[in-house]
């Protein structure tokens, strides 16, 4: 075992200067604004001619604002919980939102489909592909940030980071082809970003996202 | 959420200044912080050994230095050390559970059996001149593999190819020489 003091001294020994990190608060409306405009470019690539969606009505921009507004909170929140001794308050903060969010989107949907109707559905799938891959390139982005800071907690911040590039994928999702605010869109676009989320606290706990890795970098 | 100022925040400037590069005020942190992170460890892990406690210690410092850009010099800096403390603990404290589920701890031991004609580091040494003698009295090929193998030391294949013999071959003569001596060395009765 190695002599404390020698590793102080190890350690101290050609000490290269960082960058401080930004805010939480600052890194993740940097990337939502990124992110915003890939999703804005993208949805416009893959647009498909027909009617859109009825914007003036509250049972479809409610939605999308309590969306953005869970991107925002759940990026904060995803920043925050690599930051040694944040509060907790951005996580609560996400948590909310996106109740709020499943909240209007439910109350917005017009229950009238049976499940076979919903199992049926298979155009859908194609918003699912959008929502997961087209969100790959942003997930990619956010990991690359949330490595540099301190993740103690993989699950709970990829958790949270899968949130954040859900909700504002499903945006696109919900823009690039005509759709109906109802039943069928919620169980597929919700399922996918579920998915998403599960799959990504469960990958980042066991692959430690190698977010870990940065705590064992040797000096 | 900036919470009231510590007596340990004082230390907040330092990490600021090791931040920007300054080796003196990082090493000078570093000492300043080990002794109080040792105390936390010792505090919440009172069963460890010192070792186990330094290497604790030592990983918290790691961490520091691995994750030192997410101070923000804003906040006070001894939350922000604990949060690391603590999750390293628990850290350790998992990777603990993890070895002693798989590992089982066994006392060193002087001997690998308790039988005595096993312990041959203290057994008493035979007669030199008699060893010389009973390998004098192989056969030629015994002998040869005898000298090549455990006096001179050579391996199998270095044995062979000075011999001119095959490795099988070599193999079999240290056999029978081995029975050779064992029985002319062993002990009149």
């Amino acid at each position: 075992m190695m002599n404390t003091n020698e590793l102080i001294q190890r350690l101290s020994r050609d000490l290269a200067p960082v960058e401080p990190l930004w805010r939480p608060g600052s890194r993740a409306v940097a990337w939502l604004l990124a992110a915003a405009i890939y999703v804005v470019v993208l949805t416009a690539l893959l647009a498909k001619s027909g009617s859109p969606l009825e914007l003036a009505s509250p049972r479809v921009w409610l939605p999308h604002l309590a969306a953005i507004a869970t991107c925002l909170l759940a990026s904060w929140a995803a920043f925050a919980s690599v930051i040694p001794g944040h509060s907790r308050g951005p996580a609560v903060w996400a948590a909310l939102a996106a109740l709020v969010w499943i909240t209007t989107v439910v109350v917005a949907s017009q229950w009238h489909s049976d499940v076979a109707t919903i199992v049926a559905a298979r155009h859908e799938a194609a918003c699912v592909a959008v929502i997961v891959l087209g969100g790959a390139p942003l997930l990619v982005a956010m990991v690359a940030m949330l490595r540099r800071g301190a993740p103690f907690t993989p699950g709970t911040t990829a958790a949270f980071a899968a949130l954040a590039v859900g909700a504002i994928t499903n945006i696109g999702a919900c823009f690039w082809r005509p759709h109906a605010v109802d039943d069928v869109m919620l169980v597929w676009h919700g399922g996918a970003i579920v998915a998403l989320v599960l799959a990504c606290a469960v990958l980042a706990r066991l692959v430690p996202l190698s977010l870990d890795a940065g705590l064992r970098r040797s000096p | 959420m900036t919470a009231p100022a510590q007596p340990g925040d004082a230390l907040g400037p330092l990490m600021r200044a090791a931040q920007g590069g300054d080796a003196a005020a990082y090493a000078e942190l570093l000492r300043k912080i080990a002794p109080q992170v040792r105390r936390v460890v010792m505090r919440q892990r009172a069963f460890a050994g010192i070792a186990d406690v330094e290497d604790l210690v030592q990983d918290v410092l790691l961490s520091v230095h691995a994750v030192r850009a997410t101070y923000d010099s804003s906040r006070p800096f001894v939350p922000w050390l604990l949060a690391i403390v603590r999750n390293r603990l628990a850290d350790g404290a998992r990777r603990y559970a993890r070895t002693a589920r798989r590992e089982i701890q066994v006392d060193e031991s002087d001997v690998t059996f308790f039988e005595v004609e096993t312990n041959t580091d203290t057994a008493e040494l035979g007669d030199a001149d008699a060893v010389r003698e009973a390998v004098r009295a192989l056969p030629e090929g015994q002998r040869q593999a005898i000298e090549l193998l455990k006096l001179k030391e050579l391996s199998l294949k270095e044995a062979a190819e000075e011999s001119g013999t095959s490795v099988g071959a070599l193999k079999v003569a240290t056999h029978r020489a081995m029975a050779t001596l064992r029985r002319a060395l062993a002990p009149k009765r």
